[in-house]
């Protein structure tokens, strides 16, 4: 065992400085201003989709799924197992409309649909939620600095937040894409690394992990149990996961934003498609990192961390040869700075658009709004830091994310889909289905013994039909504020003036829509991952 | 006041059928929709990109490029859609803080003072037919689909289908006129 070499060190803060000297050689100084807008348009879509990848998961996954592995196998897979849906759901209904919309931040269409009170609670609901999520995201990267260093966590989330505020100030080193990319090459070649190294050193190789994993239990990843207290059923996985998801990639403006600067739908669906393809793989890929540390610590004898979340940064500084495991933490800290700068921009955004200017200063100048903003991205990150401290009571990492969002995001998704499917809806039924969601996500959660990940669930469903019922007693919505989410062609005369038009222009033969095919393909996969995971639980039994 | 510029169709009739055949249009036809474009840049430099908008739209279309591509034909007889005033130059810079506040890579990129071109922006107008009718509008200079002209593209549609075939061009043309003479 090498432990974390001076080398490592080396490693790590090169790179460190090197990923921080191309985001403010290539985000701040280029020559020619077309490079601003073009930076992203020259890079090919296999590089975009990386950078996509590396916001999405970044850090957290490298250290907590390992952690889940460890302890429960592949069980855990069912959460992520619905994301090709989600994103279904995200492509077909929520895309379009936040695009056509033309909107900046996604509670601005909460305000047009339902007046501003619904707007700023939901806004304000993303705020708490992301803060306290954006603390989780800082420890992670901080933990594993504070194991392979030595150093207390503390004084290590504090190096971290000091460093992603900076960036994020600074101008957010994710705007180059080319630096993402080459973190999440890092973090896979080091999670390829990983399994190189462990399987090699198992007398039996692979043989003893699937011998060992299908002893254990550990590809039993499909529990088809109807029992509501089992946390990671395959019902749970669908019906909360599902929830969770299209709640966490739709109504989270720290996600959604990308989608809403895209330069067309066409792009954010691509966006979107990308994770609905990758997050199973990358997920299922550091599970098995997992199964295979639990073999290996068996073997070996050895006893495990008390908490989870060390056991792959420990593994790779004690056997990765030196300046290796200085690289591949390195790619950690990196993601994670891609993931916090977003988060930070992401609650600074909605912060200045939809409090600071609305409330506070309306008419203030644009360097005013930019300097509050900075000043908003401090504050949201020592927000994050206080809450970084208290992170690591909160269990395995990623679980402690979904967690945090689970208590808000089922009532928010609620109320967004209240607002796009129900005509009849208005502000009363809709402020007062988000609380009753909420409040009933609590009811259930402490009352309950139930899987938390149907607490989406319960807030979708609760927040939906109360506000539903609730609005019946107040008068409908005008069509001006139905605008944004009914189709603007579907009123009788101007399906007549479409139809005159289409029958003067010239017919084109008909093919299957793009949208369509990207809808079947994600569903597809969906059904190819699931029977996979049917296939090896039914070989481990 | 200005001329109003034409953009150059980059977008030929066979690449627009395919791209709209994509998003599932059975028939398409060319139009024009009047725009206010405003430039972008460093500060005290050159421009960079151009806002596309008028006073009515919620958001700006980016049109990347050191010079607007214009032709010097004017907009062929096909369907023109005049859609209205600029917005104020304040209104035009608050709209770009918040493209720059949701995108940080363009913090340092501003509205550069000059009085906004009136332009004429080519577009593909494709027609799908399912349970209802429903219009596609793709940029005439990249094929994107830009779903936040589908208002001002609608409105046009309504005032054509209400004036009858021949006002088309027309009324553009007439629109023409007057500015010219302003």
């Amino acid at each position: 065992m090498e432990g974390f070499t001076l080398f490592d060190t080396v490693v790590l803060i090169g790179y460190i400085s090197l990923i921080a000297w191309i985001g403010s050689r290539f985000g701040k100084d280029q020559h020619n201003p077309e490079d601003y807008f073009l930076g992203g348009r020259k890079i090919p879509g296999w590089a975009i989709g990386l950078s996509v990848m590396a916001t999405q998961a970044s850090a957290i996954t490298f250290i907590g799924a390992p952690g889940w592995g460890f302890e429960g196998g592949l069980e855990r897979l069912v959460t992520f197992i619905n994301v090709p849906l989600a994103m279904i759901v995200l492509i077909l209904v929520l895309v379009p409309i936040f695009h056509r919309a033309g909107i900046y931040s996604i509670y601005e269409l909460l305000e047009r649909r339902f007046g501003p009170a619904t707007r700023t609670l939901t806004a304000l609901l993303f705020l708490i939620a992301r803060g306290l999520a954006t603390g989780v995201v800082l420890y992670a990267p901080a933990l594993v600095l504070a194991v392979v260093t030595g150093w207390s966590v503390n004084l290590t989330i504090i190096i971290m937040a000091v460093l992603a505020i900076t960036y994020t100030v600074m101008g957010g080193i994710s705007a180059v894409i080319w630096t993402d990319v080459v973190q999440m090459f890092v973090l896979w070649l080091g999670a390829l690394l990983s399994i190189f190294f462990l399987v090699t050193s198992l007398p039996g190789g692979w043989g003893d992990v699937f011998d060992f994993g299908a002893a254990s239990g550990m590809f039993n990843a499909i529990d088809l149990s109807f029992d509501p207290s089992v946390t990671y059923s395959l019902w749970a996985g669908l019906l909360g996961g599902f929830f969770l998801h299209v709640a966490y990639f739709g109504t989270d403006q720290s996600q959604i934003q990308r989608v809403l600067s895209s330069p067309s739908v066409l792009d954010a669906q691509r966006s979107l498609l990308i994770g609905g393809y990758l997050l199973i793989p990358q997920m299922l890929l550091f599970l098995f990192i997992g199964v295979i540390l639990a073999t290996y610590y068996q073997q070996h004898g050895l006893t495990p961390p008390e908490d989870l979340n060390e056991l792959l940064p420990r593994y790779v500084v004690s056997a990765f040869p030196s300046g290796m495991a200085g690289l591949v933490i390195a790619g950690v800290f990196a993601a994670a700075m891609s993931s916090l700068d977003s988060a930070l921009n992401s609650l600074s955004a909605v912060t200045v658009r939809d409090f600071y200017s609305r409330y506070i200063k309306p008419n203030a100048s644009d360097a005013h709004y930019l300097k509050a903003s900075r000043m908003a991205t401090i504050f949201w990150g020592l927000y994050a830091t206080l809450f970084a401290f208290f992170a690591g009571n909160l269990g395995p990492v990623i679980e402690a994310v979904n967690q945090i969002g689970s208590w808000f995001y089922g009532a928010l998704l609620g109320t967004f889909l209240l607002a796009i499917f129900s005509h009849r809806s208005n502000a009363r039924g809709a402020m007062a289905g988000l609380i009753a969601g909420m409040l009933s996500v609590w009811a259930v959660s402490a009352l309950l013994d139930i899987s938390w990940l149907y607490n989406n669930t319960v807030g979708v469903a609760v927040s939906m039909s109360v506000g539903y019922l609730v609005s019946l007693t107040a008068t409908a919505p005008s069509q001006d504020q139905l605008s944004d989410v009914m189709m603007a062609e579907a009123a009788p005369d101007m399906q007549a003036v479409l139809a005159a038009r289409a029958g003067n222009a010239q017919v084109i033969g008909q093919e299957a829509r793009l949208t369509r095919r990207r809808c079947i393909g994600l569903f597809a996969w969906f059904c190819l991952m699931l029977g996979m995971l049917a296939l090896l639980q039914g070989w481990a039994n | 006041m200005t001329e109003r510029l034409t953009l150059a169709r980059r977008i030929d009739e066979d690449t627009a059928k395919r791209r709209l055949q994509r998003l599932g249009a059975t028939a398409c036809e060319p139009a024009w929709v009047s725009l206010w474009a405003t430039a972008l840049g460093l500060p005290n430099g050159t421009p960079g990109a151009w806002l596309l908008c008028t006073k009515e739209m919620r958001r700006a279309l980016l049109l990347v490029g050191t010079e607007l591509p214009t032709q010097a034909e004017e907009p062929s007889s096909a369907l023109n859609i005049d859609s209205g005033l600029p917005p104020t130059p304040e209104a035009l810079k608050r709209l770009w803080l918040w493209e720059r506040m949701g995108t940080p890579r363009y913090w340092r990129i501003q509205v550069l003072d000059s009085a906004p071109t009136p332009i004429w922006l080519p577009c593909w107008l494709g027609y799908t037919r399912g349970r209802q009718h429903r219009l596609l509008v793709i940029s005439g200079l990249s094929g994107e689909p830009l779903p936040m002209l589908k208002p001002i593209v609608l409105k046009g549609l309504q005032q054509a289908y209400r004036n009858g075939p021949e006002s088309e061009t027309k009324s553009s043309r007439a629109n023409e006129r007057r500015e010219k003479a302003v």
